[in-house]
């Protein structure tokens, strides 16, 4: 069975995702140097846009594609495909690295170095200060949700921590042998889409998982509607897409995504999510397309 | 195996969560006393979201009160400020909500909402303008 991924420009050869912890010190200034490029372009703020603009929430009776919805992961794996497309037009040899958080687990992590992401933000306003992304060493936020100009940082929470989640939590998501559940959002009792994006209804730190749990424990921008103004928004990404990868692979003959066909006119659903055939705004890509990487991308695991 | 330790892990975890709101609850009665700081999103979805409110909280003014009609980009059902700046709030299915500062943190009111995004501020940072 081959699923070919819609697009204008089909890659010549297949490319690999690395662990950002086996990045050599050229390939993370290259990495780090192709993201600056397309920060100086102003494509790097059409992204940051793009992702506000399709977050809808589940308590919205209006089509949701990103966030809360089975095509979380398929509208994602685009999302960083054409991230990634960007880049490679600034640096042909660069990739999207991941960040493997259940490994890479504190705020002392190689990935946060000066060489790659930089640190966490100062204590007050939570300014990231150090690295190729702190206002200082010009990289200024443009489409924020405060007034602030500057990336900001709050890792791990020192003021009420919390850990990133760990290898248990993605096996409680990667157990599931069902793609997604009716009522196909963020009170999905079950499923692997659900667990893997991190929706609860649980009081307490416990109410994170997974994604989720990732973005409250960078904190700052990763927090909030304008994520991708951090880059590691797509090494985080970038890992969450190779764990549909790995589920896909412990589930062989599970349906690859549901709902199969769209809800039907009178069920709460109806023209709010996406259904397997049809296509994921703002693109005509459907989560059909999106299903396999093979002969795109491979990780490298 | 893996699975089956996970699940005592995770209802443990929910009982911890459980016994630190029952604490907060109870500590959060001398909050205007101590000044001490608690988490404040500690809601019961399904609620309607509360009368209109207006109040101080951590030096920040917040306002929040129900429209009529939903935007398709904007307060949905809620028009919340902080110090005057708009706050993007939206619904979740579980009848919580959420906020353009804190995307992923549930709270059971607007007014929680609210105080949790200027928790999440930082000092000095006002709302930029961007809803949803």
């Amino acid at each position: 069975m081959d699923h070919t991924v819609h697009t204008a420009h089909a890659a010549p050869t297949v490319h690999t995702r690395r662990n950002q912890r086996s990045l050599s010190r050229a390939e993370r200034r290259r990495f780090v140097g192709a993201v600056l490029g397309l920060k100086r372009s102003g494509a790097y703020d059409d992204f940051v846009r793009r992702h506000i603009d399709h977050y809808v929430s589940d308590g919205d009776d209006r089509l949701r594609a990103a966030h809360m919805t089975p095509t979380f992961l398929p509208w994602h794996r685009r999302f960083l495909l054409d991230f990634e497309r960007a880049l490679r037009r600034v640096d042909g040899g660069v990739t999207v690295p991941y960040w493997d958080w259940t490994k890479d687990r504190t705020p002392a992590a190689s990935l946060w170095g000066e060489d790659l992401m930089g640190g966490t933000g100062r204590r007050g306003d939570r300014r990231v200060t150090t690295g190729p992304f702190a206002r200082g060493n010009g990289w200024i936020v443009k489409e924020g949700v405060t007034d602030g100009d500057f990336l900001t940082r709050d890792l791990g929470r020192p003021a009420d921590p919390l850990d990133l989640p760990t290898r248990q939590d993605v096996a409680w998501a990667t157990a599931e042998k069902v793609y997604d559940v009716s009522p196909w959002d963020s009170t999905s009792p079950r499923g692997f889409r659900n667990r893997l994006e991190g929706w609860t209804s649980d009081i307490g730190s416990g109410r994170w998982r997974n994604h989720n749990r990732v973005h409250r424990w960078v904190g700052g921008h990763m927090l909030g509607g304008a994520s991708v103004n951090d880059p590691v928004f797509w090494l985080h990404h970038a890992f969450v897409d190779l764990l549909w990868t790995r589920w896909q692979r412990q589930h062989p003959d599970a349906a690859p995504f549901l709902p199969e066909r769209p809800p039907a006119l009178g069920e709460p659903q109806y023209r709010r999510i996406v259904a397997r055939h049809e296509p994921m705004p703002p693109w005509r890509t459907t989560p059909q397309d999106m299903l396999s990487h093979r002969g795109i991308y491979r990780y490298a695991e | 195996m893996l699975f089956s330790r996970t699940v005592p892990r995770m209802s443990r975890r929910r009982l911890i969560a459980v016994a630190g709101t029952a604490v907060l609850g109870a500590a959060g009665a001398f909050r205007g006393l101590s000044g001490r700081y608690f988490p404040p999103d500690e809601g019961q979805p399904g609620a309607p979201g509360g009368p209109a409110f207006d109040e101080t909280y951590r030096g920040r003014r917040i306002q929040g009160e129900p429209t009529t009609g939903g935007a398709a980009h904007g307060p949905h059902g809620w028009r919340v400020t902080v110090d005057g700046k708009p706050l993007g709030v939206m619904r979740r299915a579980d009848g919580s909500y959420l906020s353009m500062v804190d995307h992923y943190g549930s709270y059971g009111t607007p007014l929680a909402a609210a105080r949790g995004a200027v928790d999440e501020l930082g000092e000095g940072q006002a709302l930029g303008g961007l809803l949803h």
